[in-house]
């Protein structure tokens, strides 16, 4: 987690706060926004599919997201040991509110399998309260049960 | 109900108890001594303390193996056989393992522990892997964010190595990285320039190891490198090729047209195809116009997808260049470098033009 180990800069910022309680606080946010984890997933890997040009150029994805796909060789570890991850940051600019997002493969398992969304001030911290005014809400929220 | 999970408890106390116990016992008093490991049926042999894995003991010996994850099992590249002294298959084994590796005696060197005499066999080339402790020479800024560095080999040294291989990169602890990490880059000299190494580095957003170069070497420091590795390199056939490259994947290229021109291999029509954004990109230039020039076989095609300036190149992305060149490429061969996406959507359109998959080249360093 720490910066210099797996990556340049680490995975938690300048969040000094236990591992356990990012989590968890993230967590409560996660429920209060009723959003499902799978689902932000499942979006930000369609608009990373979307964004994605062969000579990683800007691509303006729903007249509203300016995304650069970086495809780099390689891959970096996971810090819970469960993985490889190929390279490549994903930087999207909501050109509707201005919020940036960045992330990429290891950020998405992370977020899915660990529901870790990154510690303040970590450059790929996918913040549950951002994401709703980024994302469309119902793309990403709990789907109603029928 | 009670009594189950006071059962289960105790077990697992216990066997956590005889774990311990295992493992502080073997700290102590498991002395392996010394142990032979035969390579190649006595090729080279080594005496070594025992107590390791086969991985971390053959690189103390100098033999490298390749390994994407420094020996935590995780990614099943560190592969060679064990005739004998290996013990058996461990569970962590098993995953990056097909049938006919098991039935082989194919093993993961991370995950064996030499405690005994060892007979093993691992490719040739690997046996021409060396450790180099080198100085460097020059770095050349290509483009924005791609740069060329010279490494010069210690006194005495030479390295032997196919076209088209790389080698690994040693960063030295810098800022908050505390350890040595090491990336793979292309060798972009001729295999003939054999007193020198050189690498051409595309810097990454906070890649580890290519802020190191971009930001803190410079001409004359020391960098570890070891190589070379891989399977990428030009196949002994009569056919005509065509290379294809983006970005910092033009090295391989490079050292493979630098060797044709060394080899006198004039019967083999070459087309470079180098696919960037636009002229900014470029690099090298000059360099193979040059060889064009000199040598009726060979044909460098630059190709910018995004610059509406007047330029003398081919416009439009590389795929589509390629594939507007071509009519049937059933008999060619291809050479490919670049990002992975790159080489997936170039792959679509050699094959969709006839080419087979397997005369179709590319190391993705994945």
């Amino acid at each position: 987690m720490r910066p210099g180990v797996l990556t340049l800069k680490g995975f938690l910022g300048h969040d000094d706060r236990k591992l356990a309680d990012i989590i968890e606080t993230d967590h409560q946010t996660v429920q209060r926004l009723h959003l499902d984890t799978a689902r932000i997933v499942a979006c930000l890997q369609d608009l990373a599919e979307r964004g994605a040009d062969l000579m990683e150029q800007e691509v303006l994805v729903d007249g509203r997201y300016l995304i650069k796909v970086r495809d780099d060789r390689g891959k970096i570890p996971s810090p819970w040991d469960d993985g490889l991850f190929e390279k490549g940051d994903v930087d999207l600019v909501d050109q509707k509110t201005g919020k940036k997002l960045k992330w990429n493969r290891l950020t998405l398992r992370l977020l899915e399998a660990h529901g870790f969304f990154g510690g303040y001030g970590s450059e790929y911290r996918i913040d549950p309260d951002a994401l709703v005014e980024i994302l469309d809400p119902a793309a990403i929220s709990v789907p109603p049960e029928n | 109900m009670t009594p189950i999970i006071t059962a289960v408890l105790v077990l697992s106390a216990l066997s956590g108890i005889l774990t311990l116990l295992l493992l502080v016992a073997e700290f102590f008093f498991a002395s392996y001594g010394e142990c032979t490991i035969d390579v190649n049926k006595g090729e080279k042999t080594f005496k070594v303390e025992g107590g390791a894995s086969l991985l971390t003991t053959l690189a103390g010996q100098k033999l490298f193996l390749p390994s994407g994850c420094g020996g935590r099992g995780s990614c099943g590249t560190c592969k060679c056989r064990v005739l004998e002294g290996g013990g058996p298959l461990l569970p962590t084994e098993v995953p990056y393992l097909n049938d006919e590796e098991k039935k082989t005696d194919v093993r993961l060197s991370c995950q064996v522990k030499v405690r005994s005499d060892i007979k093993i066999e691992v490719p040739e080339e690997l046996l021409s892997i060396k450790e180099f402790d080198t100085v460097i020479e020059s770095i050349t800024d290509f483009t924005h964010d791609i740069k060329g560095l010279r490494f010069k080999l210690p006194e005495g040294e030479t390295i032997r190595f196919k076209a088209g291989q790389f080698a690994n990169l040693f960063s030295r602890p810098y800022d908050d990285v505390r350890e040595e990490t090491s990336r793979a880059y292309s060798i972009s000299s001729a295999p003939s320039d054999n007193r020198a190494i050189e690498l051409v580095i595309r810097y990454v957003p906070n890649g580890m190891v290519t802020t190191y170069v971009f930001k803190h070497l410079k001409e004359g420091d020391k960098v570890r490198l070891i190589g070379p590795f891989g399977e990428f390199f030009l196949r002994d056939t009569d056919r005509e090729i065509v290379c294809i490259a983006g970005g910092s994947g033009l090295a391989p290229i490079r050292s493979i047209i630098l060797d044709m021109i060394d080899r006198g291999i004039s019967n083999r029509k070459a087309t470079f195809f180098f696919g960037a954004v636009s002229q900014r990109d470029l690099y090298y230039v000059e360099e193979f116009k040059a060889i064009e020039k000199k040598h009726p076989w060979f044909r460098f095609v630059p190709a910018l997808s995004k610059d509406d300036s007047d330029h003398p190149y081919e416009k439009g992305i590389i795929t589509e260049v390629v594939a507007r060149n071509y009519g049937d490429m059933k008999e060619l061969e291809a050479y490919l470098c670049g990002s992975p996406g790159m080489i997936d959507a170039c792959v679509k359109v050699l094959t969709g033009k006839g080419m087979p998959i397997d005369r179709v080249y590319y190391d993705k360093f994945s």
